[in-house]
C-alpha cells in the first residue's frame, strides 16, 4: 500500500478501513476459524517496488490471500507476480489493467466498469442535455494521464453522439501549474458545458484560476480529483459551489446501504488520531468493499482454493458497504456505477458542513438521485 | 650519501590481475552467484539480487563519467528510463525478446550519450551537471508525447509464457541477467580504469587544462566515456518492463534512480571500480531491507543519511578509507 509518496493521501485512508474490517471479522471470530492479520509494506508510491513486495508476501510471509494496493500503477506491476502464483486479487481503483493480461482470477473494485468510452462520461451528459436551454457545445480539458485520457475519450464520444460541437480538446501535462491561459482558452472558445478530467493538485489551480477569472459555465465539472480529498474540500470552500464532479460516494440518504454509516463512523474518529483524511468518503468504503468481497467469498467457498474463490466472485453477488455488485468475465462490475454530484449551498471552510446531507447531491444516476441541478457555475463568486 | 645506501630493496609490489584474468574472475564470480541464487531457489531471493544487481549496474556506469572523469551527471534516470523504453519500442515494432533488446538499449543509450557529449563537454563543473539534469526533463516530455509506448498511460510488457534457457521461472531468468550485466559492468569499468583511457580520464579529472597541454586529447576521451557511461545505464533500465511488466514515465524516470546512481559511487568510492560495487550492494540492500521491514518512506533517508556520514568520515567513499589507513 503507499504509505509515503504521491500516492499516499489515499493509500493511507485505504489501508485504515482494511485494518477496520480485519478488526471487525476477528471480533466475529475470524475467517475459517482463523483470526485474519493484514501483512503490509509500504510501496512508496513506486512500482517498480510492487514486485518485490508481492514476492516477499507470498513466498516468505506466504500470505493466503492477496489485494491490492491503490491506483493502476501500483496494481499492474503486481500482476505478473500474483498471476505466477496463480492468486486471487482483488484490486483497487485500477483502470483497464486487466484488458492486456486476461486473468481470469482478477477482480477490480472500481465503479467505472469495463466500458469506460460508453457509460463514464454518460452521466455528465445526460445531466447536461436535460437542462434547459439545451447546450450545443463543449469543451474538453483533460491531464494527460492513463485515466484522464480514457475519461475524456467517452466525453468525445458521447459528445458526438448528442450532437454536441466540440470548441476546445486539449490534455495538459502533469507538469502544468498555471491553468489561468488554459481557462482563457476555454473561454474564448465560449463552450456551454465544460468537461475537466484532473487530479488533485491541477484541480486546485484550476478551479482558483477559474475564481480569478470569473468564469460562468452554464455546467462545468467532470472526474475532476481533488474535492474527494477533505483537505481540498476545506480549501476550496464555496469555490466549490455548482460545480458536478464525478464521485464514488456522497453522504445522501438515497446512497446508504447497510454497514456505510457505521464505517464512516467508525472511520472518522480513528482517521483524526492518525492524521489520515478525515472525512473518508472517497477511498475508504471502497477499500472496506475490497476486503468485504474477499471475505464473502472465502465465507462461501469455506477454503482458500483459489480457483474456487475466483469462480465464486464470477457467480455470485455481494452485498457491501457501497451496495449490491457483480463481476464480469473480466473482473469489473457488471454494471458501472459512476456518480454525478454537486456541491451546493458551501459556506466558508468549515468541515460539518460536508458530513451532512445536501452539500453535495447526487444528480446521476436518477436511482440515486437526492437534488436537482444549479447553475452556472461562477467559481464562488 | 653511499652507493650502497642507494641500492633499491625491491618492494613487494601487490600482484595485480591483467585484463584477462580479471574478465575470467568475474565471470567465475557470476556462475558462483547464478548458482547461489538458484540454489536458494527463492523468487524474493531472485527479486532482491535483480534490485540489488541493476543498481551495480547503474551505479558503475554512471562512476565512468562521474568518478574517473569527474563530470557529474544528473541525468541518469533520463538514460536508466531510455533502456527501458527502448525495450518496450523494440518489443512491440519487431516483437522481440528481453535479450537483442538489452543489445538495443545499449546502441541507444550509447547514441545518447554521444549526443549529449558533443551538446554539453564543452561546459564544465555546475553547468554540465544543470545541462544533464535538463536531458532527463526533455526525455521525459518526449516519452510522455509519444503514444506508441504508451505516452502518459504508461505501456505493458508481458513475460513470455515459456522461460528459456531452461530457468524454473522468469524471475531466475532476469536475476541471472542482471548477473550477468553486472559482472560485464564491473569488467569493463576495471578494463577502462587500468587502460590509457582511464589514465587520461584521471589526468582531465585532476585538472583538464594541464592534461590537454600534455597532449591529453581531452575532448575524445570525454565523448567515449559519455558514451560507453550512456551505454551501460541503459542497459540498466532495459530489463526494467519485464520486471513489472508495465512501465510508466513517472516511475521510469523516478528521482531515485538519479539519487542513488550518484550516491552509491560517493559512498563506495569514485575512483576505483570496486567503490560503485560496494556503495551499490550496501545502500540497495539496505534500501530493499527498508522497504520490507520498517516499511515507510524512510528508503531516500537512507540515502541521504549514509551520504552525510559518509562526507563527514569518508570524504574518498570505503574504498578510501580502506586506502588511507594504508
Amino acid at each position: 500500500m503507499s504509505l509515503s509518496g504521491g500516492l499516499a493521501g489515499n493509500g493511507r485512508p485505504a489501508l485504515l478501513a482494511h485494518r477496520i474490517w480485519a478488526e471487525e471479522v476477528n471480533a466475529r471470530g475470524g475467517l475459517l476459524g482463523r483470526p485474519v492479520e493484514l501483512v503490509y509494506y509500504d510501496d512508496q508510491s513506486t512500482g517498480a517496488q510492487v514486485p518485490g513486495i508481492y514476492t516477499k508476501l507470498l513466498d516468505v510471509d506466504k500470505v493466503d490471500l492477496v489485494v491490492s494496493g491503490y491506483a493502476t500503477a501500483i496494481i499492474a506491476p503486481a500482476m505478473p507476480v500474483v498471476m505466477q502464483r496463480n492468486m486471487t486479487f482483488v484490486s483497487l481503483f485500477g483502470t483497464g489493467v486487466n484488458s492486456d493480461f486476461k486473468y481470469d482470477r482478477y477482480f477490480s473494485i472500481n465503479p467505472a466498469g469495463s466500458d469506460v468510452k460508453e457509460t463514464f462520461a454518460r452521466g455528465f451528459l445526460d445531466i447536461a442535455m436535460a437542462m434547459d436551454p439545451k447546450p450545443r457545445s463543449i469543451a474538453l480539458v483533460n491531464l494527460d494521464s492513463d485515466f484522464h485520457q480514457r475519461t475524456a475519450e467517452s466525453a468525445r464520444y458521447l459528445a458526438k453522439q448528442h450532437g454536441l460541437r466540440v470548441v476546445y480538446d486539449r490534455a495538459y501535462p502533469p507538469s502544468t501549474v498555471d491553468f489561468t491561459p488554459i481557462l482563457r482558452s476555454v473561454q474564448a472558445a465560449r463552450p456551454d458545458i465544460v468537461f475537466v478530467g484532473s487530479y488533485p493538485p491541477d484541480t486546485a489551480g484550476m478551479l482558483r484560476a477559474a475564481s480569478e477569472l470569473r468564469v460562468n459555465f452554464q455546467l462545468f465539472g467532470g472526474p475532476m480529483i481533488g474535492p474527494h480529498i477533505t483537505a481540498q474540500k476545506l480549501q476550496l470552500g464555496p469555490i466549490l459551489n455548482n460545480l458536478v464532479v464525478w464521485d464514488v460516494y456522497a453522504p445522501e440518504p438515497t446512497l446508504q446501504f447497510p454497514g456505510t454509516q457505521a464505517l464512516i463512523e467508525r472511520y472518522q474518529p480513528l482517521a483524526a488520531k492518525e492524521g489520515a483524511d478525515a472525512l473518508g468518503h472517497y477511498v475508504p468504503p471502497l477499500a472496506y468493499t475490497q476486503m468485504q468481497v474477499l471475505e464473502q467469498a472465502v465465507r462461501r467457498v469455506g477454503s482458500l482454493d483459489q480457483a474456487a474463490l475466483a469462480a465464486d466472485m464470477h457467480a455470485n453477488q455481494f452485498d457491501t458497504v457501497i451496495g449490491p455488485l457483480r463481476f464480469d468475465a473480466m473482473g469489473e462490475w457488471t454494471e458501472e456505477r459512476n456518480l454525478y454530484t454537486q456541491y451546493q449551498g458551501v459556506q466558508g471552510n468549515g468541515i460539518e458542513q460536508f458530513r451532512k446531507p445536501g452539500t453535495q447531491v447526487i444528480l446521476y444516476p436518477p436511482r440515486y438521485k437526492s437534488g436537482e441541478l444549479r447553475k452556472p457555475y461562477t467559481a464562488g463568486a | 650519501m653511499s652507493g650502497a645506501a642507494l641500492r633499491a630493496v625491491p618492494l613487494a609490489a601487490p600482484r595485480r590481475l591483467g585484463h584477462a584474468g580479471f574478465w575470467l574472475a568475474a565471470a567465475v564470480a557470476a556462475l558462483l552467484l547464478i548458482l547461489a541464487l538458484r540454489g536458494l531457489g527463492s523468487e524474493y531471493a531472485y527479486f532482491a539480487a535483480t534490485f540489488v544487481l541493476q543498481y551495480v549496474v547503474l551505479a558503475t556506469a554512471w562512476n565512468i563519467l562521474g568518478g574517473y572523469a569527474g563530470y557529474v551527471n544528473f541525468g541518469a534516470a533520463a538514460f536508466f528510463a531510455a533502456g527501458a523504453y527502448t525495450t518496450v519500442a523494440i518489443g512491440k515494432a519487431l516483437g522481440l525478446g528481453l535479450l537483442p533488446c538489452i543489445g538495443f538499449a545499449a546502441v541507444v543509450g550509447g547514441a545518447l550519450g554521444l549526443g549529449t557529449g558533443v551538446l554539453t563537454l564543452r561546459l564544465r563543473g555546475a553547468y554540465f551537471a544543470i545541462a544533464t539534469l535538463c536531458l532527463a526533463v526533455v526525455l521525459q516530455t518526449l516519452v510522455v508525447n509519444w503514444s506508441y509506448v504508451g505516452g502518459s498511460r504508461g505501456a505493458y510488457v508481458l513475460r513470455p509464457r515459456e522461460v528459456p534457457l531452461g530457468f524454473d521461472s522468469y524471475s531466475g531468468l532476469l536475476c541471472a541477467v542482471a548477473v550477468v550485466l553486472a559482472a560485464l559492468a564491473v569488467a569493463i569499468a576495471r578494463t577502462i580504469e587500468k587502460s590509457r583511457l582511464g589514465l587520461g580520464l584521471a589526468a582531465l579529472r585532476d585538472d583538464e587544462a594541464a592534461a590537454e597541454a600534455a597532449g591529453v586529447p581531452t575532448l575524445r576521451l570525454k565523448l567515449v566515456a559519455t558514451t560507453i557511461s550512456g551505454a551501460m545505464m541503459a542497459v540498466a533500465g532495459a530489463p526494467l518492463p519485464y520486471l513489472g511488466s508495465y512501465v510508466e514515465p513517472n516511475s521510469a524516470f523516478g528521482l531515485a534512480y538519479a539519487v542513488n546512481a550518484i550516491a552509491m559511487p560517493l559512498i563506495g568510492g569514485t575512483a576505483s571500480w570496486a567503490g560503485p560495487l560496494i556503495g551499490a550492494v550496501l545502500l540497495a540492500s539496505l534500501q530493499q531491507a527498508a522497504t520490507v521491514t520498517i516499511s515507510s518512506a524512510a528508503n531516500l533517508l537512507i540515502v541521504g543519511g549514509v551520504l552525510v556520514v559518509f562526507v563527514c568520515i569518508a570524504p574518498h567513499g570505503i574504498i578510501g578509507l580502506f586506502r588511507g589507513r594504508r
